[in-house]
């Protein structure tokens, strides 16, 4: 019953999420594809527009030299425009960022051989067994994520010129991922007993995953696009369009 | 009961301009470098993060995700008119670019912002809406006559009537600053280089409508464009050299993109040309300045265009002048306060920056604050002259005529 809620809610995350996706694509495809120009009268955002428009802008000649794979590898993936302006804020959102990858890549490589079973295909492990190989990095991760988080708490908090520009939109961002982080933490602590379980009885490991697996996939994944978390997809996006920035 | 239409509209910005403001995660690295922001005591509005929140918050209430199911939400005009005014209370120097953790294009947003709101009546600020009007009737920015763009040149120098290099003055130079015009051509003419000027065909080169979003206003910066880049190619000009930074960035950037096409000849800074004489041994000094110099990079020769060693290898090699660089310089360089309007628009936030950049200067014990652009000159003195500051404020060009022996008035 619980992998067929979890499959629902999935579902129906990734629709809201995609929805979301499109209407932010139509938002911006209400703009013009060059420089100078006036948008059509009477055409509607199009997210057709938009996507041909950032393309164009991405094959275009670079004016600093800086390249496609360059800006991939170096701005985006090792994200050095914030390193440059300062390297612990850079080791808070690498941490936020890797963190929160690779959990959500192992999430997906779990949930990937729990279907390969449903469906009846034999591999050389069971899911339990397979859940267990991910146990140790899913701790690492997830230790990496927490610290990450936890500074951009404190920064929030404790830097005064931080907390006096914060404003909603912020703080949800990092309100959520806490949420997320501590709640993976104590899904899995209830469930093996070992630290994180706050001595609470293991029958409350299925509903503590439950709210963790529904939280995160309606608050990392659906909310993404109605949120700041949709920098996520729009700054690489401006980065390659940008050739990494001046 | 009719559908509402959206308060603000999306002309002049580019689909990919309109996810830069999604992008922006409000760091807040733009508000630490921004001159006008730190200049205005720190105005909230003024701030490049509150301007990009400001405009996405009006983009979601008219094609957002609730526009899209209850109709797009009204946006008062006030809100619109104060967003005006922050939006010109920036001198597109681009330091928020260059900082920025997402690599927004900020200069180019900063002035679609400005374009957009022109077109829907609500631009631009203050006068600022009568200069491309003057530039349509005079041609330059300060009503002056055409016939007189050539007044200034003394009967020492020698301008050919045609030659390969072309030396564009600039309104501000021509008519304003004559001692950087003074200064460049009797450079030009010590070097033994033959170039020509336009004279009375030299239109002004659209920077100012460009910059304060006035671009659309009958074509007049397409025209000047148009117009300039004809007129040196009826003087025979391969290569065409600028003293002001505010015009090269104009013929580098903006004339071949109103054009849609490259230009026919090289667009050079006369601290390039310089340069390149020197490393060729071109160049006999004559003088001895004896002082100790810092430069102030033109944002429009600086961040806009790229051009920063120039200058300073000039300099360095002006016999006696010690050089010492501002903490801030470079990509990083705080503006002189002039540009973007600001100057024209709202002079005291203009000379409060100038009053910051030379602060800077003084820091460094510098005897001449120099910069490449009569504009950033103009700004910078008056700068100096508010702090009653004891700092000699010069141009490039000015100096390498002083230490050629030659005089700038």
């Amino acid at each position: 019953m619980t992998f067929v809620q979890v499959m629902i809610m999935a579902t129906l995350a990734l629709v809201i999420f995609l929805y979301g996706l499109m209407v932010n694509f139509q938002k911006w495809g209400t703009g013009v594809t060059g420089y100078n120009l006036e948008p059509q009268a009477g055409k509607k955002g199009s997210a057709i527009t938009f996507l041909k428009t950032w393309w164009k802008q991405v094959t275009a000649e670079s004016h600093h030299g800086h390249g496609i794979l360059e800006t991939l590898i170096l701005d985006i993936v090792f994200q050095r425009r914030i390193l440059k302006r300062s390297p612990f804020r850079w080791i808070m959102h690498l941490f936020i960022f890797g963190g929160w990858m690779t959990l959500f890549a192992l999430s997906g490589m779990m949930f990937a051989v729990e279907m390969i079973e449903k469906i009846g295909i034999e591999l050389p492990f069971t899911p339990d067994v397979f859940r267990d190989w991910l146990s140790i990095p899913n701790y690492i991760f997830g230790y990496i994520l927490l610290i990450g988080v936890l500074i951009a708490i404190v920064r929030r908090l404790f830097v005064s010129e931080v907390r006096e520009a914060s404003i909603t939109y912020d703080w949800v961002l990092i309100g959520v991922i806490f949420i997320v982080t501590i709640s993976g933490f104590l899904a899995d602590g209830i469930r093996t007993g070992l630290i994180w379980s706050f001595g609470l009885d293991p029958s409350a490991a299925p509903p503590a995953a439950l709210f963790h697996s529904i939280f995160s996939l309606f608050f990392c994944i659906a909310f993404i696009p109605y949120s700041k978390y949709i920098h996520v997809i729009a700054i690489p996006l401006a980065l390659l369009a940008n050739k990494g920035g001046e | 009961m009719a559908k509402r239409t959206p308060s603000i509209d999306t002309k002049n910005l580019t689909a990919v301009q309109l996810m830069e403001l999604d992008s922006c995660v409000r760091c807040g690295e733009c508000v630490k470098w921004c001159p006008t922001y730190a200049a205005s005591g720190g105005k909230p509005g003024l701030a490049p993060r509150d301007k990009i929140l400001r405009w996405k918050q009006f983009m979601n209430k008219s094609y957002g995700f609730k526009a899209k199911i209850f109709g797009p939400q009204e946006i008062p005009q006030s809100e619109l008119e104060e967003f005006k005014d922050d939006i010109y209370g920036c001198t597109t120097c681009g330091v928020c670019g260059t900082v920025c953790e997402a690599g927004i294009n900020t200069v180019e947003l900063w002035e679609a912002l400005r374009t957009n709101l022109v077109k829907k009546g609500i631009g631009p600020y203050g006068k600022l809406g009568a200069i491309p009007k003057m530039i349509k009737q005079y041609h330059n920015a300060y009503m002056l006559d055409q016939k007189d763009r050539l007044a200034w040149v003394p009967a020492d120098v020698k301008i050919a009537d045609k030659a390969d290099i072309v030396y564009f003055t600039g309104c501000t130079a021509g008519y304003k600053q004559l001692s950087l015009a003074f200064a460049t051509s009797r450079v030009l003419n010590k070097l033994g280089v033959k170039f020509a000027m336009l004279g009375e065909d030299e239109w002004c080169c659209g920077s100012n409508p460009i910059r304060t979003g006035q671009i659309g206003y009958e074509q007049v910066a397409h025209e000047a464009a148009r117009h300039n880049v004809e007129a040196l190619k009826k003087k025979g000009a391969k290569k065409v050299l600028f003293a002001c930074a505010g015009c090269f960035r104009a013929a580098k950037i903006d004339w071949p993109r109103l054009l849609g096409q490259e230009l026919p000849f090289e667009v050079v800074h006369i601290t390039q040309f310089l340069a390149d004489l020197i490393k060729e041994d071109k160049i006999k000094w004559e003088k001895s300045i004896n002082k100790t110099v810092t430069y102030h990079d033109p944002c429009h020769l600086g961040r806009h265009v790229g051009v920063f060693n120039a200058p300073r290898f000039v300099l360095s090699h002006i016999p006696g002048v010690k050089f010492v660089e501002m903490e801030r310089s470079k990509e990083f360089q705080r503006c002189c306060g002039a540009g973007g309007g600001v100057k024209a628009g709202m002079g005291d936030l203009a000379v409060a920056i100038g009053e910051a950049r030379v602060k800077d200067a003084l820091e460094t014990n510098a005897d001449i604050l120099s910069s490449a652009c009569p504009f950033c000159k103009r700004n910078l003195s008056d700068g100096r002259d508010s702090l009653k500051a004891h700092i000699d404020v010069e141009d490039v060009i000015e100096l390498v005529a002083e230490a050629l022996g030659l005089s700038t008035t």
